[in-house]
């Protein structure tokens, strides 16, 4: 069965027809065209499929989109300005955060949801925001460092 | 201490990786991103039975279901069965009389979606005749073991025996002789990307695939002989890689498959692997038990080293043989061993097969030996580290296996990792339950010869465009550890230009030259050298016009900072555009490039003795783990790692810490968390849930230390480390679990429960089943 919904992403409203059974993550890289948000394991494990809904991080292919009617999406490709890369990606980028890249997306919206509350965040906290988002190529270190270093590359 | 003195420009410092930005802002385009105009997906039916024989296929439910497009079986295929390496190939893309592991391919469906094209793979019947099986390979070795392929008695697809020196003799010389068992399970590779492909043969029969690899080549070779075509047919193009490791580097069956679908339907089809079948059937870390025996004197020399190894070879060939005589021939050369004999049996079973990854047999031969060597160490009152010190390998030895050995930092490395976590104190005070554990590791740091049959090259081209920016093309592989952005920087060091100058193109075999890959750590040395040479060729030629131009003599000139000025005169100069204007617009005369590298002092190990210089580079480096045990639960807290590695010459130092780190992580896993957990042949926990890896809120606090030996034949004297970055990280963490509890586990993962039952037969008194036996 088919569901007419009406969300933001990116700023942007979106008007589209969604199976009962299509999670967030599916119509973000089907219907809506965004494919910067990555499947990792469809089953809400790795975190590479992190958006923020209504500003808070959360694993888009265990969302049903069926139910997202009036919320407010922001994907990887609603941080950028025109071609201003988010001061995040550009620590993220300095810090050499980034190998293979395939966490990258889940990684820096699980930052932003951090830094939208905590705008230098400890350690800790770093580690405990991405604890849901695995990575196999860095280790992590400098995922943490780049995170904690965000606020110096310029203002959210 | 090692310096080469010199001041680089762009040499050794922390460039930030050129694809970064793409990766950052979603717009680095994987395989999953890529969709074709008429595209179909494709899906796979997967055997649920570890050994069985197909009796009958029956697709007339699956094909009514609206938007299949078409249905195969190998009856559909060539038939042909393929194996990346020089051994026996024995597996078909679709399987034909029988199925030999639980997720076998049996037949495919291409349909308008992937969810149609599962209602039709789940509509499709199959007779099966169950036939008996066996998961254990010691037991598949077994007189009444199942026989899973016909031409294997006893399921033995490989056995080799490697003896250097006198075995009997040296251990009539040992004062005291260890010998010990270790376990080392199958462990998934956990590429976070899925492996994924589409296939799109045209009207005139070409063939394009899109895919995730470490080789496009590799891909390219195995289609042409898979659906026996040309080679010229077959144009791969490689997406941006999700992680590899080894995992990516030759194909599964999913690429042949979406060929063959494509091929039936003349349209593109797609197949992607789920995270499910990632686990089950997209190959393991090769799982070996290992009999290890030592030999040696009072005062600490190692007078022989004996090992059986026992590989679970999976169902089919991969790379079990190569990998099996990777474990045997760092067992013979890991340390100085004047003695040393290994026996290997590689040996099918009905698991799912296993694939090259990070470290190709070697971390699986250092648990072993680094643990044998801490138990050494202890028997003799010898502190670890000076102990190995006294039988580390030093520059200018040639190994009994004929290895030699060019660079070497690694006592260097030993000391300096002792320095860094003040390694005697923690060593003596030690409170209860936390521990501090050290090991060493060899690896190639520049690929090897004859590992996949063939030599060991890399071949570039490169051309200056006519403002002074450069494009080099390559056909190894960028998949994430930064191999464009190396080249970049050699080729911005050599040519006096920027590193944002160059774009290093990697990805396609219609355009690149021909690439043996991404494998071996080979990439910085044996690539780095390609590039390195193609630049001081193009250089030549514009100084040569710069010459012209300037009225000077070519011995003059010096190109910086995009100027070709007189050396010492730098207002008489030209910009490196200018020149390059010149040469090409003006005067017609492009500046191209091209060079092979191929190491001169390396050798194919001799068929039979395994005897060889295989590597153009070896490296080295050593971890020192600390770690806190709970005592009641057995968990381990990793709370510090120190890192020594000798890299040659840091090219770029944030690369290559995002190496170690990485490596750690992965180590960490092996050691402690990663057990595939598998009952009859099927995999209990498929997916990350419930088969952990290391997450953010676990890994330690890591300190790195780089040892620059500057090797003699690497470019700006680099050499690799990605796959050292992993190797010490178990047998280290597994020696500080030994210190910090006198549990001494060899059966990987170290788990709770396991130091608790330690623990729990330490306190009964209860024996080790093997242990050392003196001599009077």
């Amino acid at each position: 069965m088919k569901h007419r919904i009406t969300l933001t992403v990116n700023g942007e409203l979106q008007d589209i027809m969604v199976e009962s059974h299509q999670s967030l993550l599916d119509i973000l890289r089907n219907e809506v065209g965004l494919t910067g948000t990555k499947k990792g394991c469809n089953s809400g494990d790795c975190g590479a499929c992190t958006v923020l809904l209504n500003g808070k991080a959360v694993n888009s292919c265990l969302v049903l989109a069926a139910e997202l009617g009036g919320s407010e999406i922001l994907t990887i490709e609603g941080l950028l300005r025109g071609r201003d890369l988010h001061p995040i990606q550009k620590a993220f980028i300095a810090h050499g955060a980034i190998q293979c890249g395939f966490c990258s997306p889940g990684m820096i919206m699980a930052a932003k949801a951090l830094l939208d509350l905590f705008p230098i965040p400890t350690e800790e906290q770093a580690k405990r925001a991405i604890s849901g988002n695995l990575c196999r190529c860095t280790g992590y270190t400098k995922i943490i460092e780049a995170i904690m270093d965000a606020h110096k590359f310029g203002k959210s | 201490m090692f310096s080469d003195d010199v001041e680089y420009s762009v040499i050794g410092k922390r460039v930030p990786k050129a694809d970064a930005i793409y990766k950052a802002t979603g717009q680095a385009k994987y395989i999953e991103d890529v969709f074709l105009p008429g595209m179909l997906h494709g899906k796979i039916l997967r055997s649920p039975y570890p050994h069985a024989r197909l009796l009958r296929i029956d697709f007339s439910r699956a094909a009514k279901v609206p938007g299949v497009k078409a249905a195969i079986t190998s009856a559909d295929t060539t038939k042909v069965k393929y194996c990346q390496m020089p051994i026996s190939p024995n597996k078909m893309a679709l399987a034909d009389e029988k199925v030999r592991f639980i997720g076998d391919e049996i037949a495919a469906v291409a349909a308008i979606d992937e969810e149609v094209a599962e209602e039709a793979i789940n509509l499709i019947q199959v007779e099966y005749e169950i036939l008996p099986s066996v998961f254990d390979p010691e037991k598949a070795m077994e007189a009444d073991a199942p026989q899973i392929h016909a031409d294997s008695p006893n399921n033995i697809a490989a056995h080799f025996v490697r003896t250097f020196g006198d075995m009997e003799k040296g251990f009539r010389e040992a004062d005291l002789i260890l010998e010990d068992r270790f376990t080392c399970p199958p462990v998934a590779p956990c590429v976070l990307e899925p492996h994924g492909c589409i296939a799109a043969f045209d009207v005139a029969g070409k063939l394009t695939i899109w895919t995730s690899t470490q080789n496009p080549y590799n891909v390219q070779r195995a289609l042409a002989i898979i659906l026996k075509i040309p080679l010229h047919h077959v144009r791969v193009l490689n997406t941006t890689v999700g992680g590899g490791f080894g995992n990516k580097s030759t194909i599964l069956s999913i690429e042949p498959i979406a060929a063959f679908l494509s091929q039936k339907t003349n349209r593109p089809v797609k197949i992607l692997n789920s995270r499910h079948e990632e686990f089950t059937t997209a190959r393991t870390r090769y799982g070996m038990v290992i009999y290890l025996k030592t030999g040696l004197k009072r005062d600490g020399t190692l007078t022989a080293r004996e090992a059986k190894v026992i590989t679970d070879n999976g169902a089919y060939n991969n790379k079990g043989p190569g990998i099996t005589s990777v474990t045997c021939n760092r067992i013979g050369n890991l340390y100085r061993v004047p003695n040393t004999r290994t026996e290997a049996f590689v040996v099918y079973t009905n698991n799912q097969s296993g694939d090259a990854l990070r470290g190709w047999g070697g971390p699986q031969a250092h648990f072993a030996v680094e643990s044998q060597m801490d138990r050494i160490a202890e028997a003799l009152e010898l502190d670890p580290v000076d102990f190995r010190i006294r039988n580390a390998n030093q520059s200018g030895d040639v190994t009994p296996w004929g290895w030699q050995i060019t660079s070497c930092g690694f006592i260097e490395c030993l000391q300096e990792a002792a320095k860094m976590v003040d390694w005697r104190q923690k060593r003596k005070n030690r409170p209860l339950g936390k521990g501090i554990g050290i090991a060493g590791a060899i690896h190639t740091g520049g690929g090897s010869t004859g590992t996949h049959g063939k030599g060991n090259y890399s071949e570039v081209s490169l051309k200056i465009n006519s403002d002074g920016t450069v494009h080099l093309t390559t056909g190894d592989s960028e998949i994430g550890q930064g191999s464009d952005t190396v080249f970049a920087q050699i080729i911005a060091e050599e040519l006096g230009v920027a590193v944002e100058d160059v774009k290093v193109i990697s990805t396609d075999t219609d355009i690149t030259p021909v690439g043996m890959g991404t494998w071996g750590s080979r990439v910085t040395f044996v690539g780095g050298n390609a590039a390195k040479g193609a630049a001081e060729m193009a250089k030549r030629q514009l100084l040569e016009m710069a010459a012209e131009m300037l009225e000077a003599d070519i011995s003059d000139l010096e190109i910086k900072n995009r100027q070709i000025h007189l050396k010492g005169k730098p207002q008489k100069s030209l910009t490196l555009s200018e020149v390059a204007h010149t040469c090409i617009v003006k005067r017609g005369k492009p500046i191209t490039s091209k060079m092979t590298y191929q190491p001169e002092h390396t050798q194919a190990p001799d068929p039979q003795t395994a005897y060889g210089n295989y590597c153009p580079a070896y490296g080295f480096g050593v971890q020192i783990a600390e770690v806190k045990v709970d005592l009641e639960t057995g968990r381990v807290k990793v709370e510090r790692i120190a890192a020594a590695y000798d890299v040659g010459k840091a090219i770029n130092p944030m690369l290559i810490e995002g190496q170690i780190q990485g490596g750690i992580a992965m180590g960490m896993g092996y050691a402690l968390l990663e057990n595939l957990q598998v009952e009859k042949g099927k995999v209990l926990n498929p997916n990350f849930c419930t088969y952990k890896i290391v997450n953010s809120t676990e890994i330690p606090a890591i300190k790195i230390h780089l040892v620059e030996t500057i090797d003699p034949y690497g470019p700006f004297g680099a050499k690799g480390i990605g796959e050292l970055a992993t190797i010490p990280t178990a047998p280290a963490i597994a020696n500080a679990i030994y210190h910090a509890t006198g549990a001494r586990i060899k059966d990987l993962p170290i788990t709770p429960e396991k130091i608790l039952e330690a623990l729990k037969n330490r306190r009964e008194g209860k024996q080790e089943e093997m242990g050392s036996r003196g001599k009077a």
